[in-house]
């Protein structure tokens, strides 16, 4: 097709489709790969620290976990406990240390991310620019101990935007701190649920108190005894390589995915106008057909999620949002961005307690803490957080676990019940403003691509959603190499621009699952007390991925999707084992016991293992069909070539037949 | 014709650009006048729902750039609503414009 002739609109968003499509196909597939694991992220890291599946969750020692926080952490302006819940069956201790205090900060994902965090911290300052170091100055001044050099700095070592959430999670009001990147400030103010968002990043910290030793503690919930879990970057390294990539300036990171998000978008619409018969396609598939199935098998499962598509697609944009069109919050607000943070935490997070300085015991939780669960019998108790313990103004607050309840009212879904901690009377909360149209419109799009549900049911099929969309953007990029293979056999050669395409279809598509595999057994062979550790896992990661590169340059195309797929299905569908019998729960007694996040890990595991030997069997099995040339005659036929549309995307309306019928018919062209 | 293109080999690259740079001009023009230019009760609802439209405008610029018969209607499509929202920026907030 040429753009300098007269052409039908179809045609061009065919064109516009299968480029968008093509250029960063293997880089989309591995963004939603690992961000659909992400939906899991809690449960991954949970099951990557094999030391903590023995944990007893049936009841809550509360008195031990005091004592613990007393004896660790004497001088903490705030305590924070994570209670045991469906997804993390430890009981998480954290807290907050104050002004001149060490440097220890508030933890969370820090002992977890581990050195990578802290060495990309001061990289990832610079190109933040004096207006972030400004409003981050203006906001340190206003809060009292946070404006404290020492806090600043531990602040600035915590990660990205849930370590801004946690911190302000911990804090009981905006993150203040001094962390100066201009990406992750927008994009803090962009989600209006951060107490939500706070408490996720609290009670996925679970476990890993390796390198921030002190800053977060786990126990276990029935006995009060401190676990160590292995230090591992867990769920988290995939979670954040699917919005920021690894290794490079976080900055640059999330520009190129937010770019690969825009082309990702657009091939998403522009393959919607392109397929008209968007409900006909869906109950259409014709197997064995050769390219025809593979439109078959693409359009079914764009078809099948396609709202999902669209809203992960678009939500994902708005998430980077301030950061790729900063002029939307220059128009609003000029020089002074600081002036929307504070508009929205005004709105969002209520008011504050401070310390009267003066000295009180801290009355007896237990009853504050029936009355909490009593007041939730059905959700239960997922935090609490205790404000300058040991002072007069002490406030004790529970708060329920932050899945469920409004989608649009965004941070206030979970309830809380504040307490004053020295007397144990029970404090109104303030009222909060509803949010507004537009707040809620975004909240509800953004919750949905963070996953906040309440039960694991929305949650999985947000998963199989995401799935879909992985098989979308791999049946896709197949398709592309598949409608051209009748040429390349005429022809008798390869061009090096299919060539290319091969490549990075197999190491792109194969590759990745070789590579997350991968990083799942080098979680469990290497030795759980080397130094460094959560870093070689990672290492392990994109070391598997890169032999895979290599192994895909070096082979033949079709053996070498036979021999990753194969290699991706051992892999995989050996974890559970692997899991087993390197300390881990095994999958029997997981189910016994009702462990349902390490039996859902080890059996998707097990099945996604299976289907990649699957799809491997029918690669090595398929025999392309011998076709009757009939140079004339396929013009005619192929009115998809003919008129120039890309791959053959209009067979379908072109071909008058029935769907239901259309496995009965004869081949129409051979 | 009308409908055919001076230089056909350059029509392809024109366009991806023109879609590419072309159209995030127009985009952050227009979240620019969306931000300033629609009154909201609660103003930082302006941000977000300039951000939200933006990239739609993005998309549909996109498109229509490739859709679009001719270059010169690919680019007019471009410089026209990109005058209207200048203006309108201009009008909400003369100041601000353009800095």
């Amino acid at each position: 097709m040429r753009f300098d002739q007269p052409r039908g609109l179809r045609q061009s968003m065919s064109w516009l489709h299968t480029w968008s499509g093509l250029v960063l196909g293997w880089f989309l597939f591995a963004i939603f790969v690992t961000g659909t694991l992400s939906f899991f992220r809690n449960e991954i890291t949970f099951w990557m620290q094999p030391e903590l599946h023995r944990a007893d969750k049936s009841r809550v020692d509360l008195d031990r976990a005091l004592q613990v926080l007393a004896r660790e952490a004497p001088h903490a302006t705030q305590w924070s406990m994570t209670f045991p819940s469906s997804r993390n069956p430890t009981l998480g201790l954290s807290w907050q240390i104050p002004a001149g205090g060490e440097s220890r900060a508030t933890a969370g994902e820090a002992p977890r991310e581990g050195g990578r965090d802290r060495a990309n911290a001061p990289r990832e300052r610079k190109p933040a620019g004096e207006g972030a170091e400004n409003g981050a100055g203006a906001r340190a001044e206003r809060g009292g101990e946070r404006g404290n050099p020492a806090f600043r700095e531990s602040a600035k070592n915590l990660p990205g935007a849930h370590g801004e959430d946690l911190r302000q999670r911990a804090d009981g009001q905006a993150a203040d701190s001094a962390r100066g990147s201009a990406v992750s400030r927008a994009a803090q103010a962009e989600s209006a649920q951060q107490q939500q968002i706070a408490q996720a990043a609290h009670s996925q910290a679970q476990g890993g108190s390796g390198h921030g030793r002190d800053a977060r503690v786990v126990l276990d919930p029935a006995t009060g005894e401190r676990l160590q879990g292995r230090t591992t970057a867990g769920g988290n390294f995939l979670y954040r390589f699917h919005f920021e990539l690894y290794g490079m300036d976080r900055l640059w990171g999330r520009w190129i995915i937010g770019i690969a998000t825009m082309f990702m978008f657009i091939a998403l619409i522009s393959g919607v106008i392109v397929h008209r018969n968007i409900f006909k396609d869906f109950f259409t598939f014709r197997p064995a057909r050769g390219k025809r199935s593979w439109i078959d098998a693409h359009a079914a499962t764009s078809v099948l999620s396609l709202p999902f598509h669209i809203v992960i697609t678009f939500s994902g944009l708005l998430l980077f949002g301030p950061m790729m069109i900063p002029t939307a919050m220059q128009g609003a607000y000029g020089d002074n961005p600081t002036a929307y943070m504070q508009a929205m935490r005004a709105r969002n997070l209520g008011q504050t307690s401070s310390p009267s300085g003066e000295r009180a015991p801290l009355t007896d939780l237990k009853p504050l803490y029936d009355a909490a669960r009593l007041a939730w019998p059905e959700r239960g108790v997922g935090s609490l957080t205790i404000t300058h313990p040991g002072d007069r103004g002490a406030i004790v607050e529970f708060r329920q676990p932050m899945m469920g309840g409004s989608l649009a009212a965004g941070r206030s879904t979970a309830q809380t019940l504040k307490f004053d901690g020295a007397t144990g009377e029970r404090l109104d909360p303030a009222p909060l403003a509803p949010p507004t149209l537009v707040q809620s419109i975004s909240n509800v799009l953004i919750m949905l691509h963070r996953g906040f549900f309440a039960s694991p049911v929305p949650r999985w099929l947000l998963f199989l959603a995401g799935v879909g969309g992985s098989l979308m953007i791999a049946t896709g990029m197949v398709m592309w190499r598949v409608a051209r293979q009748k040429k390349q056999e005429k022809t008798g050669r390869t061009p090096f621009g299919h060539r290319l395409v091969e490549i990075s279809n197999v190491a792109g598509i194969a590759g990745l699952l070789v590579a997350t595999a991968a990083y799942f057994w080098a979680n469990r062979l290497i030795p759980a007390d080397l130094p460094g550790r959560a870093d070689w896992e990672i290492r392990v990661f994109f070391i598997a991925w890169a032999a895979m590169l290599v192994h895909a340059l070096l082979r033949r195309h079709k053996a070498a999707w036979v021999e990753q797929l194969a290699c991706a299905g051992f892999l995989t569908a050996a974890l559970p084992f692997v899991n087993a019998f390197t300390g881990g729960l095994p999958l029997p007694a997981s189910i016994a016991l009702g462990q349902g996040l390490l039996a859902g890990f080890d059996l998707c595991a097990l099945f996604m293992g299976i289907g990649f030997f699957y799809a491997a069997w029918k690669v090595c099995r398929h025999v392309p069909r011998v076709r009757r040339e009939v140079p004339e005659a396929s013009a005619a036929d192929h009115p998809a070539d003919a008129d120039g549309l890309e791959d053959g995307l209009r067979v379908l309306p072109v071909e008058p037949l029935a769907p239901a019928a259309t496995h009965l018919q004869p081949e129409a062209n051979a | 014709m009308l409908s055919v293109d001076p230089y056909p080999g350059a029509n392809v690259v024109l366009r991806v650009l023109m879609a590419v740079f072309g159209s995030y001009g127009l985009t952050l023009l227009a979240a620019a006048a969306l931000a300033v230019g629609v009154p909201f009760a609660f103003k930082p609802d302006a941000v977000s729902f300039a951000v939200m439209l933006a990239f739609l405008i993005y998309l549909l610029s996109v498109l229509w750039v490739f859709a679009a018969a001719t270059l010169l209607r690919a680019a007019l499509g471009l410089v026209l609503p990109a005058a209207v929202f200048g203006l309108w920026l201009f009008a909400a907030a003369p100041s601000r414009g353009m800095s």
